[in-house]
């Protein structure tokens, strides 16, 4: 029963880690950098698996509210807005505004069922860009808001060359994330959430209100891809163009909830790991080798494993779908849940 | 007292008419069974009586009340806040632009610090001075359409299958619908959900509420399951279990919400003939502990040995009702059952 924690704890344990072992390595080796990112998206994927892992709920726009929490971040701290409330009431302001944004997405739209949900959010995906991008009294448009301010406690603003720091902040959050996610999970609320999933109307003349019950999930949801979009934006010190955060993002965000294990935090993890790190990590390391061994660079885009990217993405899928149905750390509910 | 009374039930999809002026009464301590052939309208009249079905024509009450939410000053209240929200989003949303550079941009200067009091006034001026079209009408419109589906969601759910599982009406049904992937606990204690009290903030903080309703929930859930005879495979998952336990937890699960009036859809298909004998013991115990049991069902033996009344439909229509010793002695009930005997 406390297996999938152990799982969880070795995990976070080896990520906290990793920078100290970094300092031993050569430079070329080092990788604490990209790591962060694997935080970034492992955030938002345990948003997206609150939606999509317990309640079953398809949410192909989870990349919306993360943009909307970047924005709202940026809004409330960028210094050209005069609003300017710093970087950590900014941070904590970005959940309850994405919770928000869920539930305003939500409540007309919940009653619908499987594919058409799927394709409303998909759809608000797109909107929420647009509207990004053409609202540019507001938001800069293409631009994107910069600068932004970085975390301190008490003293200095950190700056690029902290990277510890940051990393080390980031691995925080990630995990009280994880320990908030997994008490919603194993919980009543985490419950019914699981009893929808396999059968809406099981769970509904059991007397579950299913919308509330959905509600709660989507709006949890939407805040944690919120506070990952503000995290972000701090760590670029720029919301960056609105495209950044395009249906590409909510399909990475789905692919590592499908790869990790669908439902599952230490499947989330090392999901994210997998798909993240081997874009940002194993990828980027290859480019370096193979240019270090005089091998590829301009002529010859085939050469550049950073090109291979996709190529890898739908190959790890086709085989995750084929090998690992389940994902690479399947959760087992009727043992996690007691 | 009657528990469960439907009067003249009348159930119509298009142009087959599933349930046809049916009529039953319950009272308080009773097992009453429905029998009919199949596709006589049984499983339908419980989907209407559990409010999966809104029946055609036809009035349901659970003990001399008809479950159905009513108007209150919070529904008002919630239309009302849906009026003035939507509407007020709706004219901000629309002159988002023009509010932001006379309120924002036209009143901060960089690095300056910001005069919030001139900020506010100048957005209310902003708003006042918005031509009729862009302000009253804009504003309207979103607070009607916002009022109008908060009235229709709201109509659309006044009788749906929580609100009736929530007034102590629980059901199991015919091809079993339990959480696989759960555990046997687990199964129970969703039946228990609409009892507890710690909310979303209570799991998330693990507050002192939370730890306290866990522990007596589980205990009770434990002893449901002994109640049912399933104690020792408490936490393997439902999805493992053998046919025959899956109705008895199914039963586990419907008695988890102690309910007074508890409807089960054939609890005895599949079932060997000493598990039938089982079950009898079970349905009586259920009864003897305090809930009113209606049953569907075509075991016959099972049917004849527990029940207090019977109910017959034969295509949708009820052709006798009355004792289990009246309801043998019926010829038609039994012609509806092995159809009529044709003599040389």
């Amino acid at each position: 029963m406390r297996g999938r924690f152990g799982a969880i704890t070795i995990i976070l344990t080896c990520a906290a880690v990793v920078p100290i072992v970094d300092l031993a390595l050569p430079e070329s080796l080092r990788i604490s950098e990209a790591v962060r990112g694997v935080f970034l998206y492992a955030i938002l994927a345990l948003g997206l698996n609150v939606v999509s892992g317990y309640a079953g709920l398809l949410n192909l726009g989870i990349a919306a509210f993360m943009a909307i929490g970047a924005y709202a971040f940026a809004i409330l701290t960028c210094e050209i807005y005069p609003f300017q409330v710093g970087f950590w009431p900014g941070i904590l302001l970005t959940l309850p505004i994405g919770a928000l944004a869920g539930f305003v997405l939500g409540a007309p739209t919940l009653r619908l069922r499987g594919d058409y949900l799927a394709i409303v959010t998909l759809g608000f995906g797109e909107i929420v860009q647009d509207l990004l991008k053409n609202l540019d009294t507001v938001t800069k448009g293409t631009q994107g808001i910069n600068p932004l301010p970085s975390p301190s406690f008490g003293g200095e603003a950190w700056t690029a060359s902290d990277e510890y720091k940051w990393y080390y902040l980031l691995l925080a959050v990630l995990v009280i994330v994880v320990l908030f996610v997994r008490n919603l999970e194993r919980s009543r609320l985490g419950r019914a959430w699981f009893s929808i999933r396999q059968d809406e109307l099981a769970s509904r003349s059991m007397g579950i209100r299913v919308e509330r019950v959905k509600m709660l999930a989507f709006s949890t949801g939407a805040a944690i891809a919120a506070l990952a979009g503000g995290l972000s934006a701090s760590v670029l010190s720029s919301t960056g163009e609105p495209s950044n955060y395009d249906f590409q993002v909510s399909i990475l965000a789905l692919c590592i909830v499908i790869v990790g294990g669908i439902g599952g935090i230490a499947g989330v993890l090392v999901g994210a790991l997998v798909m993240v790190g081997l874009n940002s990590i194993v990828l980027v390391k290859a480019a370096a080798a193979l240019a270090a061994l005089g091998i590829g660079g301009q002529g010859n885009v085939l050469l550049s494993p950073n090109n291979w990217k996709y190529l890898i993405f739908g190959l790890a899928l086709v085989l995750a779908v084929r090998l690992k149905p389940d994902g690479l750390l399947p959760p087992r509910i009727e043992r996690s849940m007691r | 007292m009657s528990v469960l009374s439907a009067q003249g039930m009348t159930m119509r999809f298009g142009g087959l008419v599933a349930v046809q002026d049916v009529s039953l009464t319950v009272q308080e301590g009773e097992i009453f069974a429905v029998i009919g052939p199949n596709g006589a309208g049984k499983t339908t009249l419980f989907n209407a009586i559990t409010g999966i079905y809104e029946p055609t024509s036809g009035v349901v009450q659970f003990s001399g009340r008809e479950v159905r939410l009513g108007w209150t000053a919070l529904t008002i209240a919630r239309i009302a806040l849906a009026f003035v929200l939507i509407g007020c989003t709706a004219v901000v949303a629309i002159n988002v632009e023009s509010l932001w550079t006379r309120v924002i941009n036209a009143n901060y200067v960089y690095l300056q610090p910001f005069p919030w009091g001139k900020a506010a006034g100048d957005f209310f001026r902003a708003l006042a001075e918005l031509p009729f079209s862009a302000g009253i009408a804009t504003g309207c419109i979103g607070g009607c359409v916002g009022a109008a589906t908060t009235l229709i969601l709201w109509w659309r759910s006044r009788r749906t299958p929580d609100v009736i599982a929530r007034s102590g009406v629980a059901r199991t049904f015919q091809n079993i619908r339990l959480f696989n992937e759960l555990s046997l606990v687990q199964n129970v204690l969703v039946g228990m959900d609409y009892r507890m009290k710690a909310g979303f903030w209570s799991a998330l903080l693990r507050l002192p509420l939370f730890f306290s309703e866990r522990e007596r929930f589980h205990a009770e859930a434990e002893k449901l399951l002994e109640f049912v005879g399933l104690a020792d495979r408490a936490d393997s998952a439902a999805g493992s279990l053998p046919y025959g336990y899956r109705r008895r937890l199914e039963i586990a699960r419907a008695l988890a919400g102690k309910p007074k009036l508890i409807l089960l859809d054939e609890p005895a298909a599949g079932m060997n003939p000493s598990e039938v004998v089982d079950l009898m013991a079970l349905i009586r115990r259920v009864r003897d502990a305090g809930t009113t049991v209606v049953l569907i069902e075509h075991h016959m033996r099972l049917v004849m040995g527990v029940s207090d009344r019977i109910l017959v439909l034969q295509y949708g229509k009820q052709i006798a009702e009355g004792t289990p010793a009246e309801i043998r002695a019926n010829s038609a009930c039994v012609e509806a059952y092995l159809g009529t005997e044709s003599h040389g």
